[in-house]
């Protein structure tokens, strides 16, 4: 039995699920993964460091190395007659180290300050947008943490990262992608502070709730008016916000922390692509126009092909 | 029957089907040459398997990415995207008399890409682990270069290794006994039949992962150079790719065919001269429109180094675009050389630059390769050079005339012996007197 359906009928039901389909397709693009502007979660954690505050005693760096069980940097000695060498004094972040104090001192005068460098926490951090199967990843409490069972070493978290965190161990044959993971697995999840706020002793950063912490930094600027560069707090906005915040008494560029937009990366980087791959509707759609344009000429195609067989008795050739 | 007669003058067309090179040894001095750098390149890529990274090149934690990521795989697969640009060319855009030099893409490009995928395979650091592209609950749809990853080798070993498989088949059956020709004449509609599908499928996917690979340097942000970063990367990737592509099948026809001394088809270089001419046109009307609504083309005309650097390659793509738009020229193989050089030169300029040259960590580094890391990647280069001199001789790849098809199962079954003592004419000097 034929179905009775009329073309205008026909037509309507193709309308009908077109619309449909675009709805939701609609309705879930509203849900951005990768929005402009990210939100934290209500019990996203971070640290407050206030270069004001820090007296450079590296007692973190020697926390965070002991807590994460990292090797120790070491430099050559000048003699070995005389010396092991120098240890654990690293020149910058690197695959030995996951958190070091840097000083900064001015060209001309006395003004200096010193920075904390670490893994900010993005809210929507650029290296877990990249990794392709998701072996960083957004964890509890917004901790940006490495899983080695699926990290195929791409290096493409490196390339993305604005502050240049995750480092890889190029001297390994077994390598791994070290980077500051607020001590989740060490610290946090046995409900500990991480190892670098535990031991300051003089409060120069401070862990908790990124809220509390973003009020408290505001209560410092607000108490203290010209005591902080620009009178704001360093990770609110940049790069779509972090979880790490920094107060400094001298230019944030100056002590390392580059000038970045107020975009996250990952809605820059996907804000296209992820309307396009969406459920591979635009794959789905070039590939049927193509097929179709393919279809029509391989049919002409084979009809020469007969004919010119036809005429010299040589087939044709794919 | 191959001369047809157009308006009074006799044009003959040479290039109508695939034909092996015939009468021609098939060790050479060049293949030794070749495949003594492949040699040489295959076994550090074999020690680099089981030592870090570290040693063996110049990749530091600020330029991440060395030459087997940046040339290998995101530069040169633009030179074998052919097939994609031929391909289309047509068989979507109906230019029927790009058949002929279809398989000529089809090689190279398949080379450049397994070659690309085999440098791929030994620059990450944890191979290993990949096994996770099988579990599509793991991928993370986000990333480009998860669509790289699951793209590329698919499009390589799936669609490019179909469109390739006539060529194998065909060498089997001119070879082969009855029973091996009954079997695979059984087998030929069976492929006729999935044929279309399959090309569909082998444009879909570059088109994908040629793009992806533009979408990858999105997320480097502010550390590219404005006049490279842009959210139009991933079409002006695409757009660079077929430029190459269709540039460096014209390159390799004419090298190649002069090389053997075949004969060359004006009708078939006059419709690659359009093709590329048109590709850099496309090319440049979405560079140039981006540069204005982003309103960098101050920039672009500062006259600092980056801004020379955009020139350059600016310039690299609009000689060809512009004077290949000349018919004389376009039926001069001599000058489509040298313009289809220009051409590719300047697309492989711009898929290059930004990754390496225009790209700026915020820490202060210095990126150069290392001689293990240069000579791994020349080997591949040799690799796949020899590769092709090889399959040139056994299958059916260069164009040639459909007369040939007659005599085609002596040809392949052809005895080859070392050659006469014949006056080679060397091809550089037989192309520059042409």
């Amino acid at each position: 039995m034929r179905l009775a359906i009329t073309r205008r009928q026909l037509l309507k039901g193709i309308i009908g699920a077109g619309g449909a389909l675009a709805s939701g397709v609609a309705s879930s693009a509203l849900a951005e993964e990768h929005p402009a502007h990210p939100v934290a979660a209500p019990d996203a954690v971070g640290m407050l460091y206030d270069n004001t505050i820090c007296t450079g005693c590296r007692a973190c760096m020697t926390a965070c190395s002991e807590t994460n069980n990292l090797p120790a940097e070491r430099l050559c000695p000048i003699d070995p007659a005389i010396s092991t060498g120098l240890w654990d004094v690293p020149a910058d972040l690197d695959s030995k180290t996951k958190n070091i104090i840097k000083l900064y001192r001015e060209k001309d005068g006395d003004n200096f300050a010193f920075v904390k460098r670490q893994c900010m926490h993005c809210l929507d951090p650029a290296c877990v947008t990249g990794c392709p199967f998701g072996a960083l990843k957004k964890n509890t409490w917004g901790a940006v943490t490495w899983n080695s069972s699926l990290c195929i070493g791409c290096r493409y978290c490196e390339v993305g990262c604005p502050f240049d965190v995750p480092k890889f161990q190029w001297d390994k044959w077994n390598p791994k992608i070290v980077k500051c993971e607020l001590c989740f697995d060490q610290r946090l999840k046995k409900n500990q502070e991480p190892a670098c706020t535990e031991v300051c002793p003089t409060h120069a950063v401070i862990f908790g709730k990124r809220s509390e912490l973003l009020q408290k930094a505001k209560q410092r600027i607000a108490d203290a008016p010209g005591k902080y560069f620009e009178d704001r707090v360093y990770g609110e906005h940049e790069a779509g916000g972090t979880q790490v915040l920094y107060l400094s008494s001298v230019a944030f560029e100056k002590i390392g922390l580059p000038k970045l937009g107020d975009t996250s990366l990952g809605h820059y980087a996907t804000k296209v692509s992820s309307v396009l791959y969406r459920w591979l509707s635009g794959p789905i759609i070039v590939a049927g126009v193509l097929g179709a344009i393919i279809k029509r000429n391989w049919k002409r195609h084979e009809a020469e092909a007969v004919r010119v067989q036809k005429e010299t008795g040589v087939p044709e050739q794919l | 029957m191959n001369a047809h007669d157009t308006a009074g003058s006799t044009l003959v067309n040479h290039w109508q089907c695939g034909v092996p090179v015939y009468r021609e040894p098939v060790v050479t001095t060049s293949l030794l040459f070749f495949g003594a750098w492949a040699a040489l390149g295959l076994t550090l890529a074999l020690a680099r398997v089981v030592s870090p990274l570290g040693p063996f090149s110049g990749m530091n934690d600020a330029y991440a990415w060395g030459i087997w990521k940046s040339f290998n795989v995101m530069t040169l697969t633009a030179l074998g995207s052919g097939p994609l640009a031929i391909g289309m060319a047509a068989w979507v855009f109906n230019r029927t008399k790009l058949h002929a030099v279809m398989r000529t893409a089809l090689l190279s490009g398949f080379l450049f890409y397994a070659t690309g995928l085999v440098a791929l395979g030994g620059d990450v650091g944890r191979p290993w682990n990949f096994w996770n592209v099988i579990l599509p609950w793991r991928w993370n749809a986000h990333s480009a270069m998860l669509e790289v990853a699951v793209c590329m080798p698919l499009y390589c070993a799936i669609f490019l290794a179909f469109e390739s498989l006539p060529m194998l088949l065909e060498r089997i059956y001119y070879t082969g006994d009855r029973r091996v020709k009954t079997t695979l004449l059984r087998w030929a509609p069976k492929i006729r039949r999935i044929y279309p599908y399959m090309i569909t499928g082998a444009y879909v996917l570059p088109i994908m992962h040629q793009s992806s690979l533009g979408a990858l340097l999105l997320l480097a942000g502010d550390k590219i150079n404005p006049l490279w970063q842009t959210p139009v990367l991933p079409v002006l990737y695409l757009l660079a790719a077929i430029l190459c592509g269709s540039g460096f099948v014209t390159f390799l026809l004419l090298i190649v065919c002069l090389h053997f001394s075949r004969p060359l088809d004006i009708g078939v270089l006059n419709e690659l001269g359009n093709l590329l001419s048109v590709s850099c046109f496309l090319f440049l009307t979405v560079r140039f429109a981006d540069l204005i609504v982003r309103g960098q083309l101050g920039r672009a005309f500062a006259f600092d180094s980056m801004s020379a650097l955009f020139l350059l390659e600016t310039a690299l793509i609009l000689i060809p675009a512009a004077v290949l738009r000349n018919r004389t020229v376009r039926k001069t193989p001599r000058r489509l050389l040298l313009l289809a050089i220009t051409a590719c030169l300047g697309g492989l300029l711009f898929r290059y630059i930004p990754t390496t040259v225009a790209f700026s960590p915020a820490h202060r580094a210095r990126y150069f390769p290392s001689t293990p890391e240069l000579l791994i990647t020349i080997g591949y280069i040799s690799l796949g050079m020899a590769a092709f001199g090889i399959a040139v001789k056994y299958f059916a790849v260069l164009p040639g005339e459909i007369s040939d098809w007659n005599r085609m199962s002596k040809i392949f079954r052809e005895k080859r012996r070392a050659p006469k003592a014949k006056k080679e004419t060397p091809w550089l000097v037989s192309l520059l007197t042409r």
